[in-house]
Formats: structure tokens, sequence, C-alpha cells
């Protein structure tokens, strides 16, 4: 005989799993607007391009300012893009002049606020990254929240050196402050990532959902079973169940977005693997970039070309012998501040490979350039120093009409980075009244 | 019944009256805890004789010399507003609050031993017998409160499986040849610097796709492989079984192996359930099947290692189950087998003989293949030779790198590894040994003679093939070396902080690295510079320590080839350590860490210790560390010692008891057994 049992919802059971359970983080972050209001929007769309280890100062900073400026040796290739970027100068991210010269500059790029100092017990970023406060925003628009990737796997071991573990060092997305985001290496899992969450097969969603049920009641049993202090690790994989029960259920209903995108994830473009070449690893990713934005897969994309300290040797380009890291701690010595000028210049035209080919794509009004908000930028300004004082940043595109390029803004003195990521999260539809440090919209960003 | 935690909260003591129907979460007595307990009680008497020495003397007493010591010798240098090595001593007023902190004071107590400080250039320098004294008071004061109060165990275990341990366990479970957990994120270390660690085992939003493809994906590779479907379909609907119980006779074999654990009927109900409901939309037996699977893989009671709380006040002994899975996932990085879950139902894994006799097997030469899964997690996560062909990708330029070669360098301290452990050898081989692992293209890039394949092999080697131990190992020497050069400073680094767990500080902010002081208008060699460098005593305090160590490694290359001589001059591999000790080459560098052997074993301790416990220690676990190295003194350091005295120590067998006001208890029994000895 066949025993039936009455599939239990999903809401009973969290019910049932006690009230200790809070709602999801990224939910309770949601505003309830956009979506509900019915109307058709124009997707804006957020990358961020972190690059390790600084810049040579000196020749980074364009000559004079506002719409007449002169681009710097490293930021020639934007050249072509000078209308379309907004370089912005004397930023710098207080919370991270703190600890180590390195990790606490990268876990707090995005977040301004100063980690742990830990080998893991109690790591803690003590914030949300602003990706992850747009990524909030669009959950439930688009397959896929956001999309997190990188080109080094997570650092190895732990830094005893200095007291913190390399996760720091390997992360700057975190939606939670104790959820350090998992990254994507490889380009191959990325696309097939990507083509999957665009294009979800019922049959396969409805069986889905039954075995996800059933993977939550197990998460539920358990969470009961575990103590208080190990449950909000169930709780972030109960939340990682959700979110792909989420997105079988879109499937199922197979819901119109509230956007359509344009186009399709074409089969031909699947990479075969990560290339052992880096500068073609590095293209491949960002043409997942331009990808997952031009099929809507994603609207919120964080790229980390480098962890934090990478060691990786430039020699493949002309002129360069050596590691990054080694030579960003150029001793103001020449020969090593004209090589350490070529890796960041060679990482500004990776950046212009992106904004361009974002801008060869062509919507109803306009390039997607014109509907995104590509940030380019590193935790520290010069390798040899550490500091994240006037840190080199630059951002590309238009944000749907909201930023108008062409400029070199140059701010106070020790202007918080955090005043930049409030237009920005405004911009993208999803204004906060506070962004850790910030003490006002940094002014001259939208228009 | 059904709630194992309100069951066991009504237990006082380690004891519980016999049940019927022994379940899963039932707390099981250790009749032989106290036979155990005898067994180890030696080590601690080993301890005692320096007690006696001070026993007498009153706290303030002692207090006083120590304190007088300090304030004599070190705090010139680490007293505020700027401490030395950010080390401020000035803070110790009393033996108590050295006593809080045992391992910053274990390795404040080895830097003297080592004679590197006070430095010798200091206006007043203890005698040597007052030093030994102190050394000795703080060794005793050190121990006295780590083990006098019993050892506190860490709380019960709640973790993901990492990637390799998911990819072997889903092998094992499955039995296929097949690396499930290859597109899963990377995992990052915390604890004592390894991948396992529970604090650093995030979960993010993608996890539970990639979980969901990656059983998907090995699945439809089991299920269409006969050898391995036979193992697993045990059953199949014929005209006198039906589906329901074909499938219930699959899940009652592969429910409980899946789960590490016994199951309850409940639970094969419930993913019967699943079955049913599957099988209903589509009557294909296999299909429904498959689903069902794919749900007990993407289940957390498969991707989590979640050990029952301890719901009472004081420690107790782990589950047999939670045992063996911990047993297992340290020394084979994956799931329990038939005989170990067998031991674990007979309730006999907590007693000592079968515990010993149990880890025996495991470590055994037949089971090599799993415990290389540890040895190589171990291993390269230890030394970082992991970051091989990742981290680390030497320049362009030498192109005899080729997969090859960078399989064998990567293998070889690995298969070495894995022999120390399988044939209970000296764990100082891995300083000094006449054997080492290569394959074709390594024996080639050592000038090795012989018959090699791809596969590393076992060779002799010769007294003058300069190689043998760790520091031979091209693997190691070039991870710890820069892209197109030798690095003197990173391999000191290396040395200190991977072998002897001495890491230096960093450098003080906007000090540049002396490293990379290459400047080609200057014709020095890198000595000289590292030596002009070291006249500054703000960067000598550290890089007499580190430079050193490094040359003595000078005559291996990037990618650990030998080289007499480099641009033509001859290669200079001396050094002289503070405390003038000198060496010259490898040979001698070896002589003179086997001299530190006892810090290189206390390290190895520590490190393997947290590794097992998949957690960063504490000082609750000093007395543990302590325990095992004085175990390993006195055996020669055998390999075996290392990995019975982890598996034994209290801390790898229980779980901390109920934290209610913020101290955790600990297990006093093994002390309160001592008299009867």
């Amino acid at each position: 005989m066949i025993k039936q049992t009455r599939p239990i919802s999903r809401r009973t059971l969290l019910k049932g799993a006690g009230a200790a359970l809070s709602l999801p983080w990224l939910e309770a972050m949601m505003p309830t607007s956009s979506r509900a209001s019915g109307k058709t929007e124009r997707p804006t769309r957020l990358a961020v391009l972190f690059m390790p280890n600084g810049v040579r100062e000196d020749e980074w900073t364009p000559e004079g300012e506002g719409t007449e400026f002169k681009l710097s040796p490293t930021l020639e290739p934007l050249q072509d893009l000078k209308n379309d970027i907004l370089v912005l100068t004397n930023l710098w991210n207080q919370a991270s002049n703190y600890g180590d010269g390195h990790y606490v500059k990268t876990s707090g790029f995005l977040t301004c606020a100063t980690i742990n100092k830990s080998l893991g017990f109690d790591l803690n970023s003590n914030g949300i990254s602003m990706d992850q406060m747009a990524a909030a925003h669009t959950a439930g628009k688009t397959p896929l929240p956001s999309l997190e990737l990188a080109i080094d796997p997570v650092s190895i071991g732990v830094d005893t050196n200095v007291g913190y573990t390399r996760v720091y060092g390997s992360h700057i997305a975190w939606s939670h402050p104790t959820r350090p985001l998992a990254r994507e290496t490889n380009p191959r899992l990325v696309f097939e990532r990507l083509f999957r969450a665009g294009n979800p097969n019922r049959d396969e969603a409805q069986r889905d959902k039954l075995l996800l049920d059933r993977v939550l009641k197990d998460a539920g049993q358990l969470r009961k079973r575990v103590g208080a202090s190990d449950r909000s690790r169930l709780d972030d994989y109960l939340e990682s169940v959700r979110s792909l029960e989420r997105r079988v259920e879109l499937a199922s209903r197979n819901s119109k977005q509230d956007w359509s995108p344009q186009a399709d994830m074409p089969p031909e473009l699947k990479p075969a693997g990560i290339p052992s070449e880096h500068a073609e690893h590095v293209r491949l990713m960002l043409d997942m970039i331009a990808l997952a934005f031009q099929t809507d897969t994603t609207r919120v994309c964080t790229f980390m070309m480098g962890n934090a300290v990478s060691n990786k040797n430039f020699s493949f380009l002309d002129g360069v012998e050596g590691g990054h890291h080694s030579l960003s701690h150029h001793q103001s010595k020449s020969e090593s501040l004209r090589q350490y000028q070529l890796i960041a210049r060679w990482h500004i035209q990776q950046y212009a490979y992106l904004l361009n080919k974002l801008k060869g794509f062509q919507e109803e009004d306009g390039n997607i350039l014109d509907h995104s908000m590509v940030l380019f930028g590193s935790g520290l300004r010069d390798g040899n120093k550490h500091s994240p004082r006037n840190l080199p940043i630059v951002l590309g595109g238009g944000a749907g009409g909201r930023i108008k390029g062409g400029r070199h803004m140059v701010y106070q003195k020790n202007t918080p980075l955090s005043n930049l990521y409030r237009p920005m999260l405004n911009a993208f539809g999803s204004p906060v009244e506070q962004f850790a440090d910030s003490t006002e919209e940094l002014p001259g960003i939208l228009s | 019944m059904n709630n194992p935690i309100a069951l066991e909260s009504k237990k006082k003591n380690h004891h519980t009256s016999k049940n019927p129907e022994p379940r899963f979460f039932e707390n099981k007595v250790n009749c032989k805890l106290p036979y155990g307990i005898a067994r180890w009680a030696w080590v601690i008497l080993l301890v005692p004789a320096t007690l006696i020495v001070y026993g007498e003397e009153d706290a303030s007493s002692s207090d006083t010399k120590a304190i007088t010591f300090i304030s004599k010798y070190c705090l010139d240098c680490h007293s505020p507003p700027k401490p030395k090595a950010k080390l401020d001593l000035s803070r110790f007023k009393t033996l108590k609050s050295i006593s809080a902190e045992p391992m910053h004071w274990d390795r404040i107590l080895q830097i003297l031993r080592d004679g590197e400080m006070p430095p010798d250039d200091h206006e007043l320098l203890p005698s040597p017998e007052e030093q030994e004294e102190f050394i000795f008071r703080i060794e005793e004061t050190l121990l006295e409160s780590a083990c006098g109060d019993g050892i506190s165990p860490g709380p019960a275990m709640l973790r993901r499986l990492n990637k390799s341990e998911y990819s072997a366990s889903i092998r094992d479970l499955l039995d296929i040849h097949f690396e499930a957990g290859q597109a899963l994120p990377s995992d990052g270390a915390g604890g004592e610097g390894f991948d396992n660690a529970a604090e650093t085992l995030f979960i993010s939003p993608i996890h539970a796709e990639k979980y969901l493809d990656a059983a998907r994906t090995a699945l439809q590779y089991a299920f269409a492989d006969t050898r391995s479907h036979k193992r697993f379909l045990i059953a199949r609907p014929t005209d006198s079984t039906s589906p329901e119980e074909a499938a219930n006779r699959i899940l009652k074999e592969f429910l409980p192996r899946a789960f590490r654990r016994p199951t309850t009927h409940q639970e094969i109900g419930q993913y019967l359930d699943l079955f049913n409901l599957v099988y209903i939309q589509d009557p294909s037996f296999i299909e429904a099947m498959k689903l069902t699977f794919e749900a007990v893989l993407v289940s957390p009671n498969f991707l989590f290692i979640a050990e029952v709380p301890n719901p009472e006040p004081e420690p107790r002994l782990l589950e047999d189950h939670e045992l063996a899975v911990r047993l297992s996932y340290f020394l084979w990085g994956t799931g329990p087998d038939k005989e170990l879950m067998r031991m674990a139902d007979q309730h006999r894994l907590n007693e000592y003989q079968t515990l010993t006799t149990q880890v025996l097997r495991m470590l055994d030469k037949k089971n090599a293949a799993k415990t290389r899964n540890f040895s190589q997690n171990f291993v390269e996560q230890w030394l970082g030779t992991r970051a091989l062909g990742r981290e680390f990708k030497p320049d362009q330029s030498m192109k005899e790198y080729d997969s090859e070669l960078e399989g064998g360098m990567k293998y070889e301290p690995v298969f070495f590894f894995n022999e120390i452990l399988a044939e209970d050898r000296s764990l100082l081989d891995l300083l000094d040994s006449d054997y080492t692992y290569v394959n074709r293209r390594l024996a080639r890039h050592y000038g090795i003679e012989g018959e090699f394949r791809e596969q590393p092999k076992r060779v002799e080697l010769k007294p003058e093939s300069r190689r043998g131990g760790l520091l031979g190992m091209s693997s190691v020497l070039a991870v710890s070396s820069l892209p197109h050069r030798t690095s003197p400073v990173l391999r000191g680094k290396w040395i200190l902080e991977t072998l002897l767990g001495d890491p230096p500080p960093p450098p003080p902010p906007n000090v540049p690295e002396l490293e990379e002081s290459e400047d080609p208008d200057t014709p020095q060699t890198l000595r000289e510079k590292l030596e002009k460098h070291r006249l500054n005593p703000t960067c000598a305090s550290c890089h007499d320590r580190i430079d050193p160590l490094g040359f003595g490694l000078e005559n291996y290359d990037v990618l650990g080839r030998w080289r007499d001589e480099q641009a033509g001059k001859p290669i200079d591999a001396r050094g002289t350590l503070p405390g003038g000790m000198t060496f010259n080459g490898p040979n001698e560098l070896k002589e003179m860490l086997l001299e530190r052997k006892d810090q290189f074993v206390r390290h190895l301790t520590r490190k393997m210790l947290g590794y097992a416990l998949a957690r960063g220690l504490t000082n609750e676990d000093y007395c543990t560390v302590n325990r095992i190295v004085e175990d390993l003194k006195e055996n020669d350091y055998h390999s075996h010692k290392l990995v019975l005295g982890i598996v034994h120590s209290v801390p790898f067998r229980y779980k901390a008891g109920r934290n209610t006001d913020g101290l955790e208890s600990s297990v006093k029994s093994e002390f309160e057994n001592l008299d009867d000895d």
C-alpha cells in the first residue's frame, strides 16, 4: 500500500522550526515597491571590478578636473570611453585603515566596515556589501540575484603573520556580516549556471519542488536538534535551498519577468574551462558578466580580478618580470614602478574591454552600458604604503541616464568612499538613508 | 524517545540504564573509561617531577622571582609605548596572568630556549641557571594551570563537508570513480589553517544549486554503471515485490550509509514518501529512485557533520557513530566504512583497545588510497604546496616546468607522508630521510637514476643525492620562492612558520619588503643587500632569524634543482643564527633543525590536532598538545603515537558540556584516577 503524506508547505515547516528563525536577510531588506506596482522598469545593472595591490600613484590621477581633464598614463586605455566614465579622486575607506595591509582593505572594500581580526573563529565583516544591498532589491526579478566571480580560488590557509584568515582576502561580497559569498572561478561553470537559470525545464521544476521540499524538512528537523549557536549555519543552508526553490517555483509558474531580455544564451559561446593564460581567463569572465547582463539573468555582479596579496606572475606583459604583489612593493625604484604601472594599466584595459562590450549591446533606448554602473577600484592606493586614502576609483556607465560621464571629480581630502555607494544604490533603485560611515550622498554623481 | 535531547537531559553523569532497543542518540556507557585513563596516566606522571621542586614555595615568592626576571631582562624592549615585536610583557604581573595565556607563553619560552632572547647585546644577561630556572618555573605554571583542572573539550561539531570530503564521500557511497565535487566553490581555511574548519565552511546561496547539480551528475554516472548500481540498487520491483517494497529495501540499506548513522523508521518513511510522490507522477522505478537519491545527497544529513549537542553541564563522550565519523574524516577524509559502522553499531568504538585497533587498521597500507586523502589534505595545506599551479606558477622562462613535473612535485610530500603514517616511521623523517617518492619527470629533475613512470614511486636516496626530508623537496622549495628567483627571506620565513611554528611578525607599516631591493645599477649580490639591510636594527630584529635559514637552501633554485653556482659565482649557503649557531648548506641546516626537533614536533602536533578537531586550538588544548609531545619524545617520535595520542585525547573523544555560565567544564576524571595507577 502506498502511504500518502500531505506535503507540508514551506511556511508551515518554518513555523514549526520555531520562531527563532529570523526572516532571511535578503527578504527583510527588500523594498516592497517596484515589483508590486507592476510597472515595467528599465533595469539598471551594477558590476564591480576589484583589482588587488593598488596602483602607481603618480601615474593614476588625471590632470585637470571637471569635464576638462586629461587621462593619466594608467587610465589612457579608457580614452575612447572618456565620456562614459567618472574618475573619482580623494575618496578613502576609513574603516579599512586598521589592521593589516591587505585583508581589511579587501573585505571592507564594498562594506566600508572594519573586519574582526580573526583566523576564522569569530570571522565577521561587520557589514553588508554595497552590491548585496542592490541584489536584495532585485531578488526575484531575475533568475539569479547576483553573480560573484573571481580568478583565484579562495587563498590557502590562514596568515599567521598578521592573524587573519585568507578568507578575508578572497571576498568582497558579503550578504551578511558573517557570510562571505562563494565565487565562481571557472567560466564554463558560470556559463552553465547562467544557462540553467535562464532556461528552466518546467517538468523538472515540478519534481525538483518535491525534492527540495524533502530537503527543507530535513534541514528543519536537523535545525531543531543542533545547538543554538550552530543554528545560523543551518539557516544559511535553509536560505540557500529556499533561494533555489524560489527559482524553481518561478520556473514552474512560467511567469514573465518584469522586463524581458533581448538576448538568449548562445550555447556556442560556452567556454571550455579555465584557460591556462591569465589574460584569457579574465576576458572570459568579463564576457560572462556581459552575457549575464545582456540576458538579464542577473543585474548585480562582482568580479575579483585577483585575491588580496595576489602575486600573480605578469611576465606575459611586455616589460614585466615578476609577481604583482612583489612589484607593488616598489620602494620608489624606477624599474619596479614602471612594471607596477604596466600591471595597473593592463587591468584598466580589461575594464575598458567590458565597458566597450556593454556599449556594443543595443537595447530599445540606448545600450547596456547606458543602463549600467561599472565600478573599478582597489582597496588601497599605493601598494608600497598600504594606505586606503585617495583610492583609485572609476565609475563607468550611465545608470539609465542618472549619471553623466566624462568628468574627473576631485573631492575634499578624505571623503568617505561610502558616500559614493549611496548615489549608486540610489541610481540602482534601492536608495539607503545611510551606508556604513557615510556622511552624505556624494555630490556630483547623479544628475 | 523521539526527542533525544530531552531524553539525554534527564541523565546525569555518563551512565544510563540499558535500553532494549539501542538507538543512535542514546548515550552509551563507556565502562572501559577508567582502564583507558590508566593507560594514559603515566604520561602525566612525567610532569610532577617539576612540581615538587617549587611546590613548597608560596605563590607570592614564585611570582616575585618570575616577574623580577621579566622586568630585569625583558622590559627594556618589551614594554609600552612601543614594545618590540608588538610584545608587551609589562602586563604580566603574576604567574596567574602568565598561565592565562599558555599558547602565547609557549612561544616565548621557545625563543628563550633557543637563546634568541634576551639578545646578546642586552646590558644585563641572565646566568644560564637563572634562565633555566625561569623557563622551568613558567613551564610548570603553564602545565599546572592547563592540566590541573582537567581538559575541556570543544563543543559538538556542526559543519558541512568541504569540497574534497564531499567528493570522497560520494565516491565511496556510490562506488564510482568520479570527482563529484569538482564544480563546487573552493573553501577557505580557518583555525589551524585547514579548509575543514567549521568556522570558515560558509554556505552561500550558490551551494544548494551546486549540490543538486553535483548529486544529479554523480547519480547519472552511478546509475549508468552496472557495477556501481548493483551496489546500491539491491532490489527491483517484481511480480512479488511492489515498487514501494523494493524502494524501501534500497533505502534501508542506503540511508544509514549516506547519513553515516542508523536511521529511524520515520526517516526511511519520509524518503519513501518522496519516492511514491514521484512514482505516481511518472511510474518509472529507476527515475523515481534516482530523484529520491538526489534528495538524500542534498539533505543536510548527508552534507553536514552534525553532532548532537551535549545538554548536560559536564563534558561527555561522543556517541559511537559520531566518533566513527570524526575518525574517518580525520584519517580518511571520507565517511566511515562498514567495519567502523559495525564497531559503532556495537557501541565498542569508545573502548580503548578497539579504538586503537581501528586506528591502526585505518592507517594500514591496505587503506593507503584512503589515508592519501588525509595525507594530501593535511600536507598540502600545512606545507602550502597546494599553491603549486595555483598561487605559484614559475616564470615562463622555466620551460622545463610541465604538468608531469608539477604532478611529481605535488605528490612527493603526499606519498612520503603517507608512508610515514602507514609504516609508523619517525616523524623526524620529515626533517631528514634516506627515501622519497618521485615520478619519471621528478627523478630526472633530481638526477636520480632508475626506471620510473608518471605515478610516484619510492626511491632510496644515496647520501650524495642532496635530497631527503621536506627541505629537499622541490614543491616546498618552489612555493617558498618568487616566480623568477629564489628568496632567502621567503624560505626562511617558511621554515620558521611551517616547520617551527614560529612565524615572524609582519614588517612594520610603510617599511618595504627587504626582498625587492634589486637594483640593477648596484652590483651587489642578494646576500650583500640583505646583509646591508640587517644593519638597520629594526629590520635586524626579525631578519637576523629569517634570512640565514633561507640562505642555507640557496643551493636549490626556484624549482628545487641543485646548483653550485649562480651567475658565475659560487653559491654561499652559510648562515649564522642569533645565539651564534652557524651552518653551511642544507645538510647542516637540517642537522640544526633536528636539534630543535621538539619544537618541530610540537608544532606538527598542534597542526594535526587542529586538523583532527576541525577547529582552531585554544588555550584549553595546551595540555593535550603537551602530553602528546611528551609521549612522542618517549617513543622515538613514531607517527602512530601522534595519531593515537590525538584520537585518544579528551578533545577528540568528548564534547563540551552545555555552556550556561560562560565557563566550560572539563574532564577531571583522568586526574581523579591518578592515585589508583
